[in-house]
């Protein structure tokens, strides 16, 4: 019961809009008073993988993307380390600094480092906007890896540094596949954030760095219906593919990747 | 140990670097940029602001619009968790319910804009339906004056953040508060009060603060699906920053910094608070 009245609630609220969009990508405008439409059509991506700002802006996104996610990955698992590891004087004033990002406008930062990044070159310049996507992302990653470590504890790390582990190794071995719940969701939800800037884009890239957002809001004022629809799904599915394709690098890349039979430890 | 200490000091400098370099610099300049004029310093921007009538109005109205959005969105993504939090164990229930966060929020004003327009989604299956006769029948839920719109996507696509912020607690919640609770008498509300509410306080006040924070700054949706008047803050502020007269610029500065600091201060004493009484409940628990 309770699982019915679940099911038809998140389908309602969550599953139908995805459904709805994609819907519309196919079948185009339902004119007012007139039948649903019901003859499928794939004109709209065809015009969406025509137009050439289109792919040059998927390439910028991701790789702005991907560079943020590292700074991200940098800074939160030495920063996530330290404030659920070690206890030291200050810590909560640090930490609390450091979270500040998020209950500010990301608007002021922007406008502020406008005039220096101009003076810099950073502003009109890929780097200049990946340094500003830091700014919504950084926080939740320190986050996520603060409680990454504190679900590891410092049981297992005492121990490895009994048995002689150099602290690399200790990274490598103990940290790094325990980490990767953490790991995963600041994938997900950096590159998402990073995908939804507008505004900082905006600013800092002055029109130069041409995002997908970037190309996304003119759009919403010309184009059909279709397009519109086909474009929007866009956004969920790069996140939905870089994530793919990290996982399958990260399980080259971290050890005990290989979980058949192991899976229970 | 004190090597470890120098170690660990030495793993915060990624972040502190961050900090010091682009949140804290940027703050700072904007400060700084509100208050110069010519070589002086000055709070006449910050006079000129509160002169300005559009300010006013559109503070007014973003308060209001973010205040709606950030309540309803703590109390439905709550509503959620309670009765569902079991279910939402599991993984693939989890992922349902963060759909809306695959996308940004913009493309969700977007999803708005043509479910709720009066020739969108349900105006037609409305006139399918023979509700009503015309488009113009449908009531005006997108681009009006009350910010209906903008409020329906924020709470729509930020129930799923809310869920994402307290689903831990409600795992990590033990039942036996609230057996203990019922055996000494208490009703399901009273029990909810005394053993659940003190856990997933702080937890609210923290996620609403990120939202409230987030909503009253934020440009994308309002952009959308907003009028020219009454603007949401941020729409009021860029106006300012690109007008083509310079003279417009600090108040750009003056206003965004006004209500920055506004929001900071407030979410510092909040937070300050909560956390205090995070802490104590903590210490109770492992005593």
């Amino acid at each position: 019961m309770r699982k019915l009245l679940f099911y038809i609630i998140s389908f309602l609220l969550f599953v139908f809009p995805l459904l709805f969009l994609v819907y519309k990508s196919f079948f185009g405008l339902w004119r007012w008073g007139s039948p649903v439409p019901v003859e499928p059509g794939i004109r709209a991506w065809q015009v969406l993988i025509n137009e050439g700002q289109f792919v040059d802006a998927i390439g910028a996104s991701v790789w702005i993307a991907i560079v943020v996610l590292s700074i991200n990955l940098l800074i939160g698992v030495t920063s996530g380390r330290v404030f659920s590891l070690s206890s030291y004087r200050g810590k909560s004033i640090v930490e609390a600094l450091l979270m500040l990002p998020l209950f500010l406008p990301v608007l002021v930062v922007a406008i502020g480092l406008h005039i220096t990044f101009i003076r810099y070159g950073l502003a009109d310049h890929w780097t200049g906007v990946a340094l500003v996507h830091l700014v919504p992302t950084i926080p939740y990653s320190i986050k996520m890896f603060k409680t990454g470590y504190e679900r590891i504890g410092t049981k297992l790390i005492e121990q490895s540094a009994m048995l002689g582990g150099s602290a690399f190794q200790r990274f490598y071995h103990i940290e790094l596949p325990l980490l990767l719940p953490s790991i995963r969701s600041v994938l997900f939800l950096t590159i998402v954030i990073s995908l939804s800037q507008y505004v900082l884009t905006a600013i800092i890239g002055g029109g130069n760095v041409v995002t997908l957002s970037m190309v996304y809001y003119p759009f919403t004022d010309t184009a059909d219906e279709a397009v519109m629809a086909a474009f929007s799904i866009v956004f969920a599915l790069i996140p939905i593919m870089l994530y793919i394709i990290l996982e399958g690098c990260l399980k080259f890349l971290l050890p005990y990747q290989h979980p058949r039979g192991r899976k229970n430890l | 140990m004190k090597w470890q200490r120098v170690n660990n000091t030495f793993l915060l400098i990624p972040a502190l670097l961050f900090f010091i370099f682009i949140p804290g610099l940027g703050i700072v300049l904007a400060l700084l940029e509100s208050v110069r004029s010519g070589g002086t310093i000055t709070f006449g921007h910050y006079v000129d602001l509160f002169e300005e009538e559009r300010f006013m109005t559109s503070f007014l109205f973003s308060l209001t619009v973010t205040s709606i959005s950030t309540i309803l969105s703590l109390c439905i993504g709550l509503g959620i968790v309670k009765a569902f939090s079991p279910l939402l164990k599991e993984n693939k229930h989890k992922l349902i319910v963060w759909i809306p966060m695959l996308v940004p929020h913009f493309v969700w004003a977007y999803l708005v804009y043509s479910l709720f327009n009066q020739s969108g989604f349900y105006s037609n299956v409305f006139g399918m339906a023979g509700w009503i006769d015309d488009r113009s029948q449908f009531p005006t839920l997108v681009q009006e004056r009350k910010g209906i719109g903008i409020i329906l996507t924020y709470v729509w696509k930020e129930v799923p953040f809310v869920t994402l912020m307290l689903l831990p607690v409600y795992t990590t919640l033990s039942k036996s508060y609230k057996e203990i609770a019922s055996l000494l008498g208490a009703g399901p509300y009273k029990a909810f009060w005394v053993a659940e509410w003190p856990f997933i306080l702080p937890v609210l006040v923290e996620t609403g603060a990120i939202l409230f924070a987030f909503i009253f700054t934020a440009y994308e949706v309002p952009q959308l699906l907003g009028v020219t008047s009454p603007q949401m803050l941020a729409i009021l502020a860029y106006d300012w920053f690109y007008s083509g007269t310079w003279s417009d610029r600090p108040l750009a500065f003056a206003s965004l910094v006004l209500v920055g600091l506004g929001i900071g201060f407030v979410m510092w004493l909040l937070i300050y608070f909560t956390n205090k009484k995070r802490m104590h409940i903590t210490k109770g628990i492992r005593n």
